[in-house]
């Protein structure tokens, strides 16, 4: 059964007496352990889609089950908690807080998880997980010392952190070059595997559809056979 | 996680700004306010001094005691009825010392109380600040309206009233000297508005201070600039946490992405007022109590722990609701926008 699944989701823009339909009714299921990547042009819908399935916009008609239950029937807050417990974010920015130190970013998110882990469990955790992405010698910088791909690789260890089952990433190389974007793609990658996430990845670059496991093209919010 | 205190560590120089503001507005009110108490002390301590209770001059002296002529039936009935009350009068004179210099004094006689000093024919005792320029006890004074001389007696503390020393003189002194009878004035410690007296009037003691010449304009003008203090203080808050508030939507929208709770930055930002705002209180109290201690003599300046403690809750309350109403942004950001915005 899959995790999370996406059914008949529209979604409508009104702007004055305009309406636009940028979803035209979206079907979608993602498995544990898996890459999804939605792949189309600029201004197909797949943005809007990825944060409606994230749940940082409602869709007009439609439903997004995840663990089988309804999340369009939630209130603001219990969509919040799932945010913070079960989903990890990636975007196209790193989008760090910028008076926190690497460490104190993930150690944020624990706390915002609201990780029943103690404080030297918290720290043992975030060592492990800065480890996985390859940034452990950099836990006391700031994010204004970090290059350009050291802070999508604390971004993603933000994202992992408080072992989340789904993994949203925006055009999570967008901002990078083509060495670091594969890098950062390939480190997605391997931690979807390890800790069987499921994973659903917005990207325009062609090239990083290699490292997922399913493709979905959209034209026009919808999605191509 | 103290993500409050991490931002001020961090951001040193943009919160020490936000504090020395803070600390010279609140260290400007509170001298002021020292000096709005020091004057009202100066304009009217000897009525100040007084317990609660309740003032009564006639009916017909259209609320200025120096009109007042309580007829002394009404007067006797009340000093019999209510065994602490008192009867009094006050009036603006002059005093002439040995070397024929002149001073002006606040003359106040009144029948046997323990609220006023009572003193018999020709003795005096006076305010503290005549001792100060050089009068000693023993010393013979003149006034030109009376034929004899007053022996000082002794000095009393904080007996001031219109800015003048008051000089306590005996019933028949102060006939003498003003031509009168009959006492403008009789307070009833305790009595309470309801207490009807046919021809009289009742003031409280707050009323009563008002009628006093020049006493409410000088309390009012003070009060206000008081006042216009604590309000910008609050618009320094409201105004400069809407501009770091407005700086950090970006970053307040990819929080709430994360499920960072919209409370949890409200007390971040509570959290970073209390902070700047207690240590800027801390260091303006510091400040103006050790002004207190060495204000210049003749500098009329009080500023008491009771009214250090007042405007301090005010501020503290002032700053909550400016940086509260500065952090409507927080509630009105919404995640979305501050992903499509860029980096932060």
């Amino acid at each position: 059964m899959a995790l999370f699944t996406i059914d008949e989701v529209r979604k409508t823009f009104t702007n004055g007496e305009v309406k636009e339909e940028i979803l035209k009714g979206i079907n979608l299921s993602l498995r544990e352990g898996e890459i999804t990547a939605l792949v189309g042009a600029s201004g197909s819908g797949k943005s809007t889609l990825l944060t409606i399935a994230a749940g940082l916009q409602p869709a007009t008609v439609g439903q997004v089950m995840f663990q089988g239950k309804n999340m369009t029937h939630m209130n603001s807050e219990q969509v919040r908690k799932i945010r913070a417990s079960e989903f990890g974010f990636v975007f196209q920015f790193a989008h760090l807080v910028p008076f926190l130190t690497v460490e104190e970013q993930l150690l944020l998110m624990l706390d915002v998880s609201e990780s029943k882990l103690k404080k030297h469990e918290q720290k043992k955790e975030v060592d492990k997980t800065l480890k996985l992405v390859g940034m452990e010698h950099r836990k006391n910088a700031y994010p204004s010392s970090l290059s350009g791909g050291e802070k999508q690789r604390v971004a993603v260890a933000r994202a992992i952190i408080h072992k989340p089952k789904v993994l949203f990433a925006d055009e999570p190389t967008a901002s990078l070059d083509s060495k670091r974007s594969k890098d950062v793609m390939s480190l997605i990658r391997d931690l979807t595997k390890t800790l069987n996430i499921t994973t659903l990845i917005v990207t325009h670059d062609e090239e990083m559809l290699a490292f997922a496991d399913h493709v979905i093209k959209m034209s026009d919010g919808q999605v191509k056979p | 996680m103290n993500i409050a205190w991490k931002e001020i560590k961090k951001n040193k120089v943009r919160f020490l700004i936000l504090g020395s503001i803070v600390f010279l507005v609140s260290l400007l009110t509170f001298i002021i306010s020292g000096l709005a108490n020091g004057l009202s002390q100066d304009n009217a301590a000897l009525i100040k001094d007084l317990p609660s209770g309740q003032f009564y001059m006639n009916e017909d002296a259209d609320e200025t005691y120096n009109l007042s002529r309580i007829d002394s039936s009404i007067q006797d009935e009340l000093l019999n009825k209510q065994k602490d009350a008192v009867a009094f009068s006050i009036q603006m004179g002059f005093l002439n010392d040995s070397e024929d210099k002149q001073r002006s004094v606040a003359f106040v006689t009144s029948t046997h109380s323990k609220l006023f000093n009572n003193v018999k024919n020709g003795e005096i005792v006076l305010d503290r600040s005549l001792e100060d320029e050089g009068i000693k006890v023993g010393d013979t004074l003149t006034n030109n309206q009376y034929s004899g001389k007053f022996v000082v007696k002794g000095f009393v503390d904080q007996k001031k009233y219109s800015h003048a020393p008051v000089a306590y003189i005996s019933m028949e002194n102060y006939s003498e000297i003003y031509r009168v009878k009959e006492m403008q004035l009789v307070f009833i410690p305790g009595g309470d508005s309801s207490q009807e007296i046919a021809g009289l009037q009742s003031f409280s003691k707050k009323d009563f201070l008002n009628t006093i010449p020049s006493y409410s304009a000088e309390q009012m003008s003070l009060n206000m600039i008081v006042w216009f203090l604590v309000i910008i203080s609050g618009l320094l808050f409201a105004i400069f946490f809407y501009m770091m508030n407005v700086q950090k939507i970006g970053l307040y929208g990819i929080l709430k992405a994360i499920g960072v709770k919209t409370s949890t930055l409200f007390k971040m930002m509570w959290t970073q007022m209390v902070f700047i705002t207690v240590i800027a209180l801390a260091i303006s109290i510091t400040f103006s109590q050790v002004f207190n201690i060495i204000a210049p003599e003749g500098m009329p300046f009080s500023l008491t722990p009771e009214t250090t403690i007042q405007l301090s809750v005010v501020f503290l309350i002032i700053g909550f609701i400016g940086a509260t109403l500065s952090g409507v942004q927080i509630k009105k950001v919404e995640p979305l926008q501050a992903i499509q915005q860029g980096e932060v």
